[in-house]
């Protein structure tokens, strides 16, 4: 082998044994456990596909998909109307546009737990006091002790927070389209809307397709937002897939059980996602 | 110069990956022994600290170390995973402590000086809750008082002179507080556990001493013995203000100590928190009159800090040695003064004024154990009474609670 090539296996392989090490092997673990009924110390026996079956005929399981489901898909449509429109005004000619884009991105550095705390205090405190001032009765309470309400909520944080990412991604895109199609397409006095349809949202195709994914992907899984506001509650109207995994998982001590939650809805994930793609691949456009 | 290259990228490389690996190994060189105690208290390290300090004038040979992190109860499982335990543990008489004790990590302390001078009570309390009902495998040290909180200068304000003592008093006051205006309880309930405070007050009284043994067995379900239980839940809930549901524990403490609401249902341990919101508020409390006969109504006492000797420790000598310092009278009353505890100890007493309401239960001995102490820790509990509370329909919580309790204990 020669010598230029050894030095890139140097700088791979830790990236891979790491990788191994603290992803992959615990992944496995989480596999094998699955068919157990380990508490997460102490004894434990083979139990089959007992932890599958039950996680089937768990009801609060059933409940947290359908909750993480409606969550995600409103909050992917949400996130990508707004961001798109954002990135196609961050895009154009304004005055001050790289101080926007700059303010535009700030969510996405600012941890989520941070930001679910400042919410909550937000929507415990300032809404309703605007709310009774305006003497508007439907602001006077805190919209995350309500259990029809609450999930609206992480939707305003859980938005506000991944639109700065998808927007950095379509501004991405947004600036690969050649301004002499823009040139052509106005000569041929095509108007703003037409110009949108008929090309821009075309050429960003695959730009769109990636931001549908990641973003349906990342709300699947989401964590956070629910930690840092409702904890599942009220009841258990906010209870997201991934937090009944970690509270049943490490504080109801039944770690097995969660495991197996954990790989049924690790599949669903990757299902859902390449389902996605290729759907979403099979509209967009070549060049 | 490709060698050196190579070279400069495989070692940038392997001392990437091991200053993932450092910090696991720590020995300390410094002619002492070093004992590990490990508390899942964050509140109480500061009086730790100073008693440590103590301890380590008079032992000059012996270090400890105190480790304190938040979330203690999944840090020392997943320790427990590694079979790396500390020496000591100090921590509440919680399922944590029961997984511990049942997994056989803790040593038996039965017949040690240690448990001498521990009220029988407590003792009692603690062999409960594991399988091996002969062992002890941890020291009560520190108790708590889960009843009501009121606020003084409000029941002088509405007349009322004495607390009450049983439950018809109790609405009776509610209804006077609610007629002259004032919010009658203060309920944090965004905080799903805030409402089992409430629970056990009411549950530990009425409901079946039995009952989570006859449950498992099949005997008796929450829709026979928690009819009342739900029923006086229900009757609470009518004496909150208008966001029972939006406001959490720590919002509900700044509100309820700057004078909004007369009655708290909270344990002792919100106490501090309260007089650090507002030093001047006049705070009392009295067990929950969860019925019509006062000598049935029991305060609900748990063990609020115990202390645990781990089985594979090296220092069992120098451990036992700090344990016994703690369980010093004088360190024992430092604790109990600093943390507006009650002790376990038997002869250390609180004399907070505050706390006064709660001497003649701890005296007679009329105190029992949290109930939802022995549900099963997958059925989440606490948010199903959350949403009890949202919707009001008893009939859907008492299943709900049979559900899932026994979904619980069929997947074991």
């Amino acid at each position: 082998m020669n010598k230029r090539k050894l030095a890139f296996y140097f700088m791979a392989m830790p990236a891979v044994l790491l990788f191994f090490v603290f992803h992959t092997y615990p992944a496995l673990q989480g596999i094998f456990y699955s068919f157990t009924n380990w508490n997460g110390y102490g004894d434990w026996d083979f139990v089959g596909l007992k932890n599958y079956l039950n996680v089937f005929k768990d009801s609060r399981a059933i409940h947290a998909y359908l909750f993480t489901f409606k969550f995600a898909i409103v909050s992917t449509i949400i996130v990508n109307v707004f961001s798109l429109l954002i990135a196609i005004g961050l895009n154009s000619k304004i005055k001050g546009r790289n101080f926007f884009r700059g303010v535009y991105f700030l969510p996405n550095i600012l941890s989520i737990l941070i930001v679910g705390f400042i919410f909550n205090y937000i929507f415990a405190h300032i809404i309703p006091q605007l709310g009774e001032d305006l003497h508007l009765e439907a602001l006077s309470k805190n919209i995350l002790g309500d259990p029809d309400l609450a999930w609206i909520g992480i939707v305003i944080v859980a938005a506000w927070q991944a639109i700065a990412f998808n927007t950095i991604l379509y501004l991405a895109g947004l600036q690969t389209i050649s301004t002499d199609i823009y040139e052509a397409s106005s000569i041929d006095g095509a108007g703003k809307w037409r110009e949108f349809w008929s090309i821009t949202f075309p050429l960003i195709a695959p730009f769109f397709t990636i931001n549908m994914v990641l973003a349906l992907k990342n709300f699947l899984m989401v964590f956070d937002q629910i930690v840092a506001m409702t904890g599942g509650g009220p009841g258990t109207s906010t209870e997201s897939i991934s937090y009944l995994i970690y509270k049943g998982g490490f504080q109801g001590g039944e770690f097995a059980y969660q495991s197996a939650n954990a790989v049924v809805y690790f599949i669903v994930i990757v299902v859902v996602s390449l389902v996605q793609l290729r759907i979403l691949q099979r509209r967009e456009v070549e060049m | 110069m490709k060698n050196w290259k190579m070279l400069t990228a495989g070692a940038v490389a392997l001392s990437l990956s091991a200053s993932l690996f450092a910090g696991c190994s720590g020995g300390k060189d410094d002619g002492k022994t070093h004992i590990e105690f490990f508390s899942s208290k964050v509140e109480n390290a500061s009086t730790y600290k100073e008693i440590i300090k103590e301890f380590e004038k008079k032992n000059p040979k012996i270090a400890v170390d105190l480790s304190s992190p938040p979330d203690a109860g999944t840090v020392i499982k997943t320790r427990l995973t590694k079979n790396d335990m500390p020496d000591i543990v100090a921590m509440g008489d919680d399922t944590t402590f029961t997984d511990l004790a049942n997994s056989g990590v803790l040593k038996d302390l039965s017949g040690s000086d240690a448990v001498e001078n521990i009220q029988p009570t407590y003792i009692d309390m603690v062999k409960k809750d594991y399988k091996n009902h002969d062992a002890v495998y941890g020291v009560p040290y520190a108790t708590n008082g889960n009843g009501v909180i009121y606020n003084k200068e409000k029941l002088a304000a509405l007349g009322i002179e004495e607390t009450p003592k049983t439950w018809d008093e109790f609405v009776a006051d509610l209804d006077k507080a609610k007629e002259a205006g004032e919010i009658p309880i203060y309920f944090t309930l965004k905080d799903a556990w805030t409402g089992m405070v409430a629970l056990n007050s009411v549950a530990s009284s009425i409901s079946p001493d039995q009952f989570a043994e006859d449950k498992t067995a099949g005997n008796t379900t929450f829709k026979e013995s928690y009819d009342e239980v739900a029923d006086k839940l229900l009757t609470l809930s009518k004496y909150g203000h208008k966001d029972n549901m939006g406001v959490a524990y720590g919002d509900g403490n700044t509100a309820f100590a700057n004078g909004k609401g007369v009655f708290y249902l909270q344990g002792n341990w919100a106490i501090p928190e309260l007089v650090k919101a507002n030093p001047d508020v006049k705070l009392g409390v009295f067990p929950f009159p969860a019925t019509n006969d006062p000598s049935k109504n029991n305060l609900v006492s748990g063990i609020d800090v115990l202390f645990g000797l781990t089985k594979d420790t090296k220092h069992e000598k120098e451990a036992k040695k700090f344990i016994s310092f703690l369980l010093d009278k004088e360190q024992a009353q430092k604790y109990t003064d600093e943390q507006s505890a009650f002790s376990a100890l038997k002869d250390v007493y609180q004399n907070d004024p505050k706390l006064e309401g709660y001497k003649a239960s701890f005296e007679s001995g009329q105190i029992t154990s949290y109930p939802d102490h022995f549900y099963p820790t997958g059925m989440n509990a606490a948010n199903i009474l959350q949403e009890f509370f949202i919707k009001k329909d008893k009939d859907k919580f008492l299943k709900t609670m049979d559900k899932e309790w026994d979904k619980v204990i069929d997947r074991k």
